[in-house]
């Protein structure tokens, strides 16, 4: 689904919630909502930390972000998020933006299955099984179209995930790989939640998509912090895609 | 150590000629005769006699360094040793220097041994080798694509240490100082320095909740990232109590390491946090060893860190340093960038911190402390190669003006581009696999310093 301007209100007070900082940080992607501060500093930016009810229990907030974590801390978030499945859920279908990045996605998934082929019970929000290999590491680089942007960036992970989303994809891959080795089709999207295995800075690295994310926001005047230094990054990194053959690191 | 078959003496005589004709060619045959004794005997570190004491060393910073003081304590006291100083951390190069240090019959050559082990080839290594000692220095985040977390390679650690073998801790990282909980231990610390802070002034810090029940942790105080001591107000779960306690006195370049309630004086090596943690963790176990103190003390005034990672000269009056810093080790990289900063003088950069590989995963630039370098005495930062542009825009994300920073050209022009116009110092932050890249550029600027008479 994808929405313009005009669908979302323009508000003074927008709040981004970061889910569990403290644990749900690797890779480099908390630097995502530090961008966004810098673009949009009059935002209110709330973190939850493991040890509090989540801001979103009571209030909606404009957007929940979550970034990749330890597999003992995807364990101890499914725990946390367990009893507001169905506030979660209710977000969702109430269009509330979600950015969920790296292996944090697998917490929404059905379920996460070690190799011996126990399973850990996720909140089967999206029908989906990742399948853990910790003795190989998934690394590529991964380039795809996401509404009229290309979307460049990295996946770094011990699992790939299986199960159809052709239809509520966020991407499709044009370089790389999607959810698995066969897939073409990267991520989650379903409303504004937007999840994908894509780790990093992703706003960083894709300014227009952090234009996009301000707009889902419903900033006034949504603008890029160091616009030229971020087109020339992402131009070059685009090219240097095109021109070369993608394998796994 | 497992029986020698028939695969193991042909492993061995293989490996030995091979290794000859490396060293008869000129080269340092420090791996390749390793990998070819393993490809012909998969169990030839198990087979292999092993000295009859064996260290080894590991954890993500730190290793290299504390090997090679071990090293040098126990030569300087005529003691030989099988040790893997000039070649690799991996199954291959350890293998190589068991196959070096033993005779054709197997049988090692040497009392001693210390082995640095890379953390990842835990598993090709502990079991075969079966260490007596081994000291773990900290465990950070390192490689995002090799090494993934710190927690992850703790669990490999854990799953493939062998059980007799007793462990040497760093008490101030919660991390390494959790591998291995069935292991017999003993923990060394560094006590409170004037400098530690009650929260982490580093962008990461890898152990914010407890490990036993996942509440936040309260930190007594933080050094950096998650060194310091913090304990969990919810289970009680603190920091381990050292059995071995630094109090560290930099303005006399001396330690007071009690041990057990014993005190004992000892002179610093060196006057960075990293290195007193490196000599902390070397006494510590040369003491469990059974080293007197005195003994100890004469090994230290008789050497000093060889830091082949720096290279320091003086052209007319301006310092050129090569410093390496471990791209994709965002820890290593704040470290260094740290230490940078808190030089005295007016400063220039050349960044030789590249991706060779187009595809390669930047995202570490964004865990490290960039903003150590936004510094008024940083006056010009010159940035080659094909990861230019991804660092001039985590430089400027770090507050550093535009103006100070030139990326588009080559390695090789990159001297070029330096102002040396009132600049006291120059580094060359070089990648762990460019030495002879950084070497040649800091000949360079040598040169250009002296042209242009600066």
């Amino acid at each position: 689904m994808s929405l313009t301007m005009s669908d979302v209100k323009e508000k003074k007070d927008v709040v981004v919630e970061t889910l569990f900082p403290e644990i749900a940080n690797l890779y480099g992607d908390h630097a995502n909502i530090r961008y966004l501060k810098l673009c949009m500093p009059d935002a209110r930016y709330v973190e939850d930390t493991l040890s509090v009810e989540p801001y979103f229990a009571e209030q909606t907030p404009d957007m929940i972000y979550m970034g990749p974590m330890t597999e003992r801390g995807q364990e101890l978030v499914i725990e946390k998020l367990k009893p507001y499945r169905a506030r979660i859920e209710e977000m969702i279908r109430e269009n509330v933006l979600f950015l969920i990045t790296g292996n944090a996605i697998e917490v929404f998934w059905d379920a996460i299955e070690n190799e011996d082929g126990s399973r850990i019970e996720g909140l089967g929000l999206f029908h989906y099984t990742a399948k853990r290999d910790m003795f190989h590491r998934y690394n590529s680089a991964v380039m795809g179209r996401f509404e009229n942007m290309t979307l460049v960036g990295f996946k770094s992970q011990f699992t790939l995930s299986y199960g159809d989303n052709h239809t509520e994809f966020l991407y499709e891959v044009t370089k790389g790989d999607g959810l698995n080795r066969e897939s073409r089709y990267e991520g989650v999207r379903r409303n504004r939640f937007l999840g994908t295995y894509t780790i990093g800075p992703i706003l960083i690295l894709n300014p227009d998509f952090a234009l996009y994310i301000q707009k889902q926001l419903g900033a006034a005047e949504p603008h890029l912090v160091y616009e030229s230094a971020m087109r020339d990054a992402y131009e070059e990194r685009v090219k240097q895609y095109e021109s070369t053959e993608f394998v796994l690191l | 150590m497992a029986k020698r078959t028939a695969r193991f003496y042909a492993a061995m005589f293989v490996g030995k000629l091979a290794y000859a004709t490396q060293r008869l060619l000129g080269m340092n045959a420090t791996f390749f005769p390793g990998k070819l004794a393993l490809q012909i005997c998969p169990d030839f570190m198990g087979q292999v006699g092993r000295p009859k004491n064996l260290i080894g060393v590991t954890g993500t910073n730190g290793k290299t360094t504390v090997s090679n003081l071990l090293v040098d304590l126990l030569e300087a006291e005529g003691i030989r040793t099988t040790n893997n100083r000039k070649g690799s951390n991996t199954k291959a190069g350890v293998a190589c220097a068991f196959l070096v240090n033993a005779t054709l019959g197997g049988r090692s050559k040497t009392e001693w041994g210390v082995i640095e082990v890379d953390e990842r080839s835990s598993m090709h290594i502990y079991p075969f080798i079966k260490p007596d000692y081994v000291v773990c220095t900290n465990l950070f985040r390192d490689s995002i694509i090799r090494n993934a977390h710190a927690e992850y390679i703790a669990g490999i650690i854990s799953a493939y240490m062998q059980p007799e073998t007793k462990l040497i801790l760093n008490a101030d990282d919660l991390i390494s100082s959790g591998v291995a909980p069935d292991n017999p231990r003993v923990y060394y610390s560094i006590s409170r320095l004037p400098t530690d802070t009650k929260t982490c002034q580093n962008i990461i810090n890898d152990c914010q909740i407890c490990p036993k029940c996942a509440a936040k942790l309260d930190y007594d105080y933080v050094r950096y990232h998650q060194i310091g001591k913090a304990h969990c107000p919810n289970c009680g779960f603190a920091s381990p109590v050292p059995d071995y306690e630094a109090e560290v006195d930099f303005k006399e370049r001396r330690m007071v390491l009690t041990e057990r309630g014993d005190a004992q004086v000892y002179s610093l090596i060196s006057d960075s946090i990293f290195n007193v943690y490196n000599q902390v963790a070397v006494t510590t176990l040369l003491r469990e060893m059974g080293m007197s103190p005195d003994e100890l003390r004469d090994g230290f005034s008789k050497l000093h860190i060889v830091d082949t990672r720096y290279n320091k000269t003086t052209v007319n009056g301006i310092d050129v340093i090569d410093h390496m810093a471990k791209e994709h080790n965002p820890v290593a990289c704040s470290v260094v960038f740290d230490y940078l900063s808190k030089e005295p003088g007016t400063k220039e950069i050349l960044f030789l911190l590249d991706d060779e590989k187009v595809l390669e995963n930047m995202t570490w630039m964004y865990d490290c402390d960039y903003e150590k370098l936004n510094s008024p005495l940083v006056k010009r930062i010159v940035i080659p190669g094909n990861r230019a542009k991804d660092q001039k825009l985590r430089l400027m994300m770090a507050g550093i003006p535009e103006e100070k920073i030139v990326i588009g050209m080559t390695d090789e022009e990159a001297p070029d581009y330096l102002g040396l116009d009132g600049t006291e110092k120059v580094f060359v932050l070089h990648q762990c696999y460019k030495p002879d890249l950084s070497h040649k550029l800091h000949q360079k600027i040598e040169e250009l310093i002296r042209r242009r008479g600066a």
